[in-house]
């Protein structure tokens, strides 16, 4: 028999399983929190805007904290540091529930859950990496799709939550639910694949980051994903308001948003089996959806009938989903193997400027010029502008799919080969894109 | 005959008409010019007494009159000073008609178009917050010429109003809305010449406060903030009532302001703040606002609970987590004792290969056969 590698399935399957809670309870969570914006105004009488900053802060920390998800995860494996992870944002929840101040929201919900989140977000969709090779795209658009499944789950049921329990109370049961993580992260058994050795590998990867930002084509990379999340998230942050700019109801404008999630989760998984199949590359994938999910953006502007928005939001939600899973299986192309787990932790820190400035700037821009045309021609701008940036890539126009590790540091535990992708060391995406 | 004897006679004749009574100096003939001459002041003061006797009282009562509307305008709030009869008047007018446009100054018409179908009511309702002209009118839509309107009655209540202002498809009232009374419903009744009746209902009403339909949850040891908005009225001020049993009772919040807390800036809406809460806040709250034309109430539930209650599913769903990681953990120990026998049954294969690879050749083959 032949030296095994990667299962591509088997146990596989069950991490994808956990990744999807995983992603779900993450990300379900942050989204949830929009729910308690009217609660906490009225109880701690601040005005919508202090109190949205709980959720932005976590979402912060939670890509900020992403070369630390990926360094414990380095040294100690990815299911304890999920599990601790899980457990964090649990008592971060747990202890939101007895905020007596705005502030004590800040640190508890914003700060503590969302240090658990960074430490649980990483190494997951590591270990689905680790798991395949030939059909690791199609496994982590599975993964991520937890995302999209539980924004239509967890939003009514946070809704009832606070109507039964009140915010306090809901606060609580929603620490209980977060802490299945530690449940979820309990199913990332370590697979140890040949060439390795059994004990997890010392941290010698900090030498490696300086060398890593003078990576050329990662630094293309990260630039043109600074970009993207300019531009990614201002219809999640303002296409409701958008709708009612234009005169729908509250329930129509929030069926745009429900629509666009949907077509997201579909997305990220028909974009994973698309990128999986034998003759795919890529960096042209990901280059299409991109520029896609721009083109549709900068078209917003122009849907003034509840049809057209509808469809605008739907095709944004398709092609922004179908992003996700493609940004975190390319780097592998990129740094190759040795590199891939910092490579996505740096990733995913810089990404948050991107993120962090692009939906306040899209309200700037409303409020400087009275209407969204421009917040969304901007964002679209941003999103195409960063897809052209991957043209630039080395790899991009070469006929061989996912040439990946040709760069300088290859890993001892060398890529099997005939593997499409520098399979061993697990790509850990970390990104905001899977918001 | 000579002179003498005439002027004698009228000399005489004048004696008597003066000594007699009941003569007026409006009968003498009119020969009074020789006599005024004749006669000195007397006589002529008369004539010019009888040419102005009858002006005379008008006049009088003219300057009476322009003395008392002077009196009047000196004493008006607008001290308005006065000198000819005429302004007076048109000033008085033009004053009255001001004041009346200060206290009403809006004016709104409702309309209430008919269809010709008979045994319908239509229903309408006007919202008023402080004291308003309004006219109200029932048109009938112009695509039932055919319909002959025999009679028209407006009615609030029982009471039937008579002045209607009639145009040539619509019958109207005015109205002047200053007090609580005056709300209610006004109906108008067209009756046709086939015994056919369409009929109008305005509903003038104060604005409402819209109760909350879900009550508002918090924790015994916490405060909570109940909020009270008036959309589009600003109301003259808010109370807040609690129940007790089946009383409504003031909330002060100054006498217990340890308590309760009621902020009521800005007017639109009210926020009432109970600290420290206990079993015993919990129930009904009623938030009033005041309008120039009446009070309207809105509904408010809280409840109370104790953190045992959301501590329940907490800690089943803590279970659950539990109970799950253990059996994760446990199926992969048993996983691993399965296949740590095959393991070692594929090592004890292995070696007794070698071995067998060892000694000779013959037996290799079979040994091949009997490796998985």
């Amino acid at each position: 028999m032949a030296a095994p590698g990667p299962p591509d399935g088997g146990w596989g399957w069950v991490i994808v399983l956990g990744a999807f809670v995983q992603s779900a309870l993450v990300f379900g969570v942050i989204r949830s929190l929009g729910v308690f914006v009217a609660a906490f105004g009225g109880a701690f009488g601040a005005l919508a805007g202090g109190v949205s900053w709980v959720a932005s802060l976590g979402i912060a920390v939670l890509q900020l904290g992403g070369p630390l998800g990926s360094a414990l995860s380095t040294r100690f494996g990815a299911r304890p540091v999920v599990m601790a992870g899980g457990f964090l944002s649990g008592l971060g929840l747990f202890l939101g529930a007895f905020a007596t101040r705005l502030a004590h929201l800040y640190l508890s919900v914003g700060l503590l859950a969302g240090l658990g989140w960074a430490l649980v977000f990483t190494p997951s969709l590591a270990a689905v990496g680790r798991y395949f090779t030939s059909r690791r795209a199609l496994a982590t658009g599975l993964a991520v799709s937890g995302a999209s499944f539980s924004s239509f789950a967890l939003g009514p049921l946070v809704q009832l939550l606070v109507e039964a329990y009140g915010w306090r109370g809901a606060l609580l049961l929603l620490a209980a639910v977060s802490l299945n993580l530690v449940a979820s992260g309990a199913l990332l058994r370590p697979l140890v694949l040949p060439g390795e050795s059994g004990t997890p590998r010392r941290p010698r990867c900090r030498p490696k980051l300086p060398r890593l930002l003078r990576h050329g084509p990662f630094v293309r990379y990260v630039l043109a994903f600074i970009l993207v999340d300019a531009g990614y998230y201002v219809p999640y942050v303002h296409a409701v308001a958008r709708a009612r700019e234009l005169g729908c109801d509250e329930y129509r404008a929030a069926l745009v948003m429900s629509a666009a999630a949907a077509a997201d989760g579909g997305g990220r998984v028909f974009a994973g089996w698309l990128a999986a199949r034998p003759a795919a590359s890529l960096l042209r994938h990901l280059f299409a959806w991109a520029f896609l999910t721009g083109l549709a953006l900068l078209l917003f502007p122009l849907g003034t009938s509840y049809a057209s928005l509808l469809a605008l939001g739907l095709a944004y939600g398709f092609c922004a989903g179908a992003v996700v899973p493609l940004q975190f299986t390319a780097v592998a192309d990129i740094v190759g193997a040795g590199r891939l787990l910092h490579a996505i932790g740096l990733m995913q820190m810089f990404e948050s400027l991107g993120s962090l400035l692009g939906a306040p700037l899209a309200g700037w821009l409303r409020d400087v010029t009275g209407n969204y045309t421009a917040s969304f021609i901007a964002a679209g701008t941003f999103l195409v502008a960063g897809s052209l940036l991957l043209l630039t890539l080395p790899g991009f126009f070469s006929a061989s799919p996912g040439s990946g590790g040709k760069d300088e540091s290859h890993d001892p535990a060398a890529p099997i080969p005939g593997a499409p992708e520098a399979a061993l060391s697990p790509p850990v995406p970390g990104g905001p894109g899977v918001l | 005959m000579p002179a003498f004897s005439g002027e004698r006679l009228v000399r005489w004749l004048l004696l008597l008409s003066l000594c007699l009574p009941g003569g007026s100096p409006a009968d003498l003939p009119m020969t009074t010019q020789d006599a005024s001459q004749a006669n000195g002041n007397f006589l002529t003061q008369m004539p010019t007494g009888l040419n102005e006797s009858s002006p005379d009282p008008v006049k009088t009562t003219q300057i009476i009159n322009r003395q008392t509307r002077e009196s009047i305008s000196d004493h008006s709030p607008d001290g308005h000073n006065v000198s000819t009869p005429g302004p007076d008047l048109t000033t008085e007018d033009f004053k009255q008609a001001n004041e009346e446009k200060a206290t009403n100054f809006t004016y709104m018409v409702y309309e209430i178009l008919l269809s010709g179908v008979s045994g319908t009511s239509v229903e309408k309702n006007i919202t008023l917050d402080s004291s308003a002209k309004v006219e109200l009118s029932c048109s009938l839509a112009g695509k039932y010429p055919h319909l002959k309107i025999l009679q028209v009655a407006w009615k609030k209540g029982n009471e039937t109003i008579k002045h209607i202002n009639k145009t040539e498809n619509s019958w109207s009232i005015q109205l002047t809305i200053t007090d609580e009374n005056e709300l209610g419903s006004y109906s108008c009744t067209l009756k046709g010449e086939e015994e056919e009746e369409l009929k109008a209902v305005f509903h003038l009403q104060v604005p409402k406060i819209e109760d909350k339909e879900k009550p508002i949850i918090s924790y015994e040891g916490d405060s909570v903030v109940m909020i009270c908005k008036s959309s589009n009225y600003t109301p003259i001020t808010w109370t807040w009532y609690l129940t007790n049993g089946s009383e409504q009772i003031a909330i002060n919040d100054s006498l217990l302001s340890d308590k309760y807390v009621i902020d009521r800036v800005p007017a639109n809406t009210t926020h009432l703040k109970i600290l420290k809460l206990t079993k015993k806040d919990d129930g009904a709250y009623w938030c009033e606002a005041v309008f120039q034309l009446g009070k309207s109430k809105g509904k408010l539930k809280l409840k109370v609970l104790t953190f045992m209650v959301p501590l329940k599913p907490f800690l089943a769903i803590l279970a659950e987590v539990i109970i799950l990681v253990a059996l994760v953990f446990l199926y992969e120990v048993y996983s691993k004792k399965k296949e740590k026998p095959a393991e070692d049954e594929k090592e004890f294969e292995q070696v007794e290969q070698l071995k067998s690879e060892e000694s000779n050749g013959v037996e290799s083959s079979s040994t091949r056969h009997r490796k998985v």
